[in-house]
């Protein structure tokens, strides 16, 4: 029944946040492959209609169009989880998740920057990308080190929420740029856990463990 | 302080689940560290034999670690039992990887620096009561890092409401004591300008679990945010001669999948 469309490009860990949720729905739809690398073609005249940004992800659903793997997120857990529990509703717990969703667009986009760099030699200045992606590591990795104290295994519930899956990519992918795992022992549990959650799916530097 | 040949812790015990590895360094060294579906925790060189590939890349399935790149798999002795590419091949026994030494304490894993040493002296003894807190990473020499830790002004400590804590060492375990309780620092040396701090609370559980835990994680942070205002410390590289004794060349194996 669902009308979904995920405009998608398969390296592009933004792209991988929604194909995470979406699998974790366990909703179909369809996946149109765009030619990032090297066809540039996000950026042409019939894609710059859907997005003027000229970016991936976008979503369609029916006469919905987004851009942007946060609201993207975002709009799926409100339309399209029945237990209204990927999203929630209550304020703290909302709070909570809207605070890292601007954090996984904001200061953690060092890294997608990072690895796209070291990926498809995107102009960028290398130092200070690997320096503010390990200090946002860093940051995430201190939290979770105190929700564990707390008994706490997610970042912003008491179940998994839009949070993790939009904070997962980055660091889950960051040896494709050269930041190693072994600083954060936090979310190195905290990754063995979102890899458990029923629908997870991977992509190119993410490995299933056979 | 210096650092030789010596016992470092490189995680904290609880940290490291049964069933999964961890990838460190100590000394510019990579070591994965993995514990098995028994409990039990080894540290190997963190080289597949046959490629190179980090084996804390890999997996852990059953009392076995296997290697992300092809495959193959090496038993809790770090002797290779499967090659998939060629499955009813016979593993020769030259097939293996280069363990550490290895033992837990204090919480924490503890691994030997120097594997050309062949008795290594032992742990100081386990203290009864011990509370894991967390491991921070910080980006300072281990030089620096206790030099502060024995100088500067700390940041002041949760518990320690009274007197400034008492700093007595032993190898790269620091202990920091107030009252009957200590805090329990181990040192890695991770590379040139990276230090570990593994740290855990000697004193009763119940008045550490929990809240305990909070508070000394967030001082660690502080204490992390304090040394990395300073200027680098530009003395001599940590350890460097040790760091250079360590062989680096590699066995790989010619069988090609």
């Amino acid at each position: 029944m669902s009308g979904l469309t995920l405009h998608d490009y398969e390296l592009d860990d933004a792209c991988y946040k929604v194909r995470l949720l979406l699998g974790a729905l366990d909703l179909n739809y369809a996946k149109v492959a765009v030619d990032v690398h090297p066809g540039r073609e996000q950026l042409s005249p019939k894609y710059l209609k859907l997005n003027p940004l000229g970016s991936l992800p976008i979503l369609v659903d029916g006469e919905v169009l987004l851009h942007g793997a946060e609201a993207i997120l975002a709009y799926l857990a409100q339309a399209h989880d029945p237990n209204k529990a990927w999203l929630p509703r209550e304020p703290a717990g909302f709070g909570a998740v809207m605070m890292w969703l601007g954090f996984a667009g904001g200061e953690l986009r060092s890294a997608s920057l990072a690895r796209m760099h070291h990926m498809l030699e995107v102009d960028a200045d290398a130092a200070a990308l690997d320096r503010q992606s390990r200090q946002a590591f860093r940051v995430m990795d201190d939290h979770m080190t105190q929700r564990e104290f707390d008994g706490r295994a997610w970042f912003a519930a008491e179940h998994p929420t839009i949070a993790d899956i939009a904070l997962f990519p980055a660091i889950a992918l960051s040896r494709d740029f050269g930041i190693d795992h072994d600083e954060y022992p936090a979310l190195r549990r905290w990754m063995r856990r979102v890899r458990a959650i029923p629908g997870f799916v991977t992509m190119p530097g993410i490995p299933s463990y056979h | 302080m210096s650092f030789g040949a010596d016992w470092y812790a490189v995680g904290l015990s609880e940290g490291l689940e049964a069933g999964t590895s961890a990838g460190a360094r100590l000394f510019d060294q990579e070591i994965v560290v993995w514990r098995d579906t028994d409990g039990v925790t080894h540290a190997w060189e963190d080289r597949c034999p046959h490629r190179g590939m980090r084996l804390s890349f890999g997996f852990v399935r059953g009392n076995h670690i296997t290697c992300l790149y092809h495959g193959w798999q090496y038993d809790a002795a770090g002797q290779c039992r499967l090659i998939p590419a060629h499955p009813e091949l016979k593993v020769p026994d030259t097939i293996r990887t280069t363990a550490y030494p290895c033992r837990e304490r204090f919480g924490m894993v503890w691994v030997y620096s120097d594997l050309a040493a062949a008795a290594p002296s032992d742990l100081p003894p386990e203290v009864p009561q011990v509370t894991p807190v967390r491991s921070i990473y910080i980006d300072r020499t281990a030089t620096a890092v206790v030099a502060f830790l024995t100088a500067a002004d700390l940041p002041p400590f949760p518990a320690a409401t009274a007197a400034r804590p008492t700093l007595a060492g032993s190898g790269s375990l620091l202990s920091l004591s107030f009252g009957g309780d200590a805090l329990l620092a181990a040192v890695q040396p991770v590379g040139r300008a990276k230090t570990a701090l593994h740290l855990a609370m000697s004193g009763r559980p119940q008045d550490w679990r929990g809240a305990g835990q909070k508070d000394v994680a967030r001082w660690a942070q502080e204490l992390r945010h304090a040394l990395e205002q300073q200027a680098p410390y530009d003395g001599a590289p940590v350890a460097q001669a040790l760091h250079d004794q360590i062989p680096q060349e590699q066995t790989r194996q010619e069988i090609t999948p």
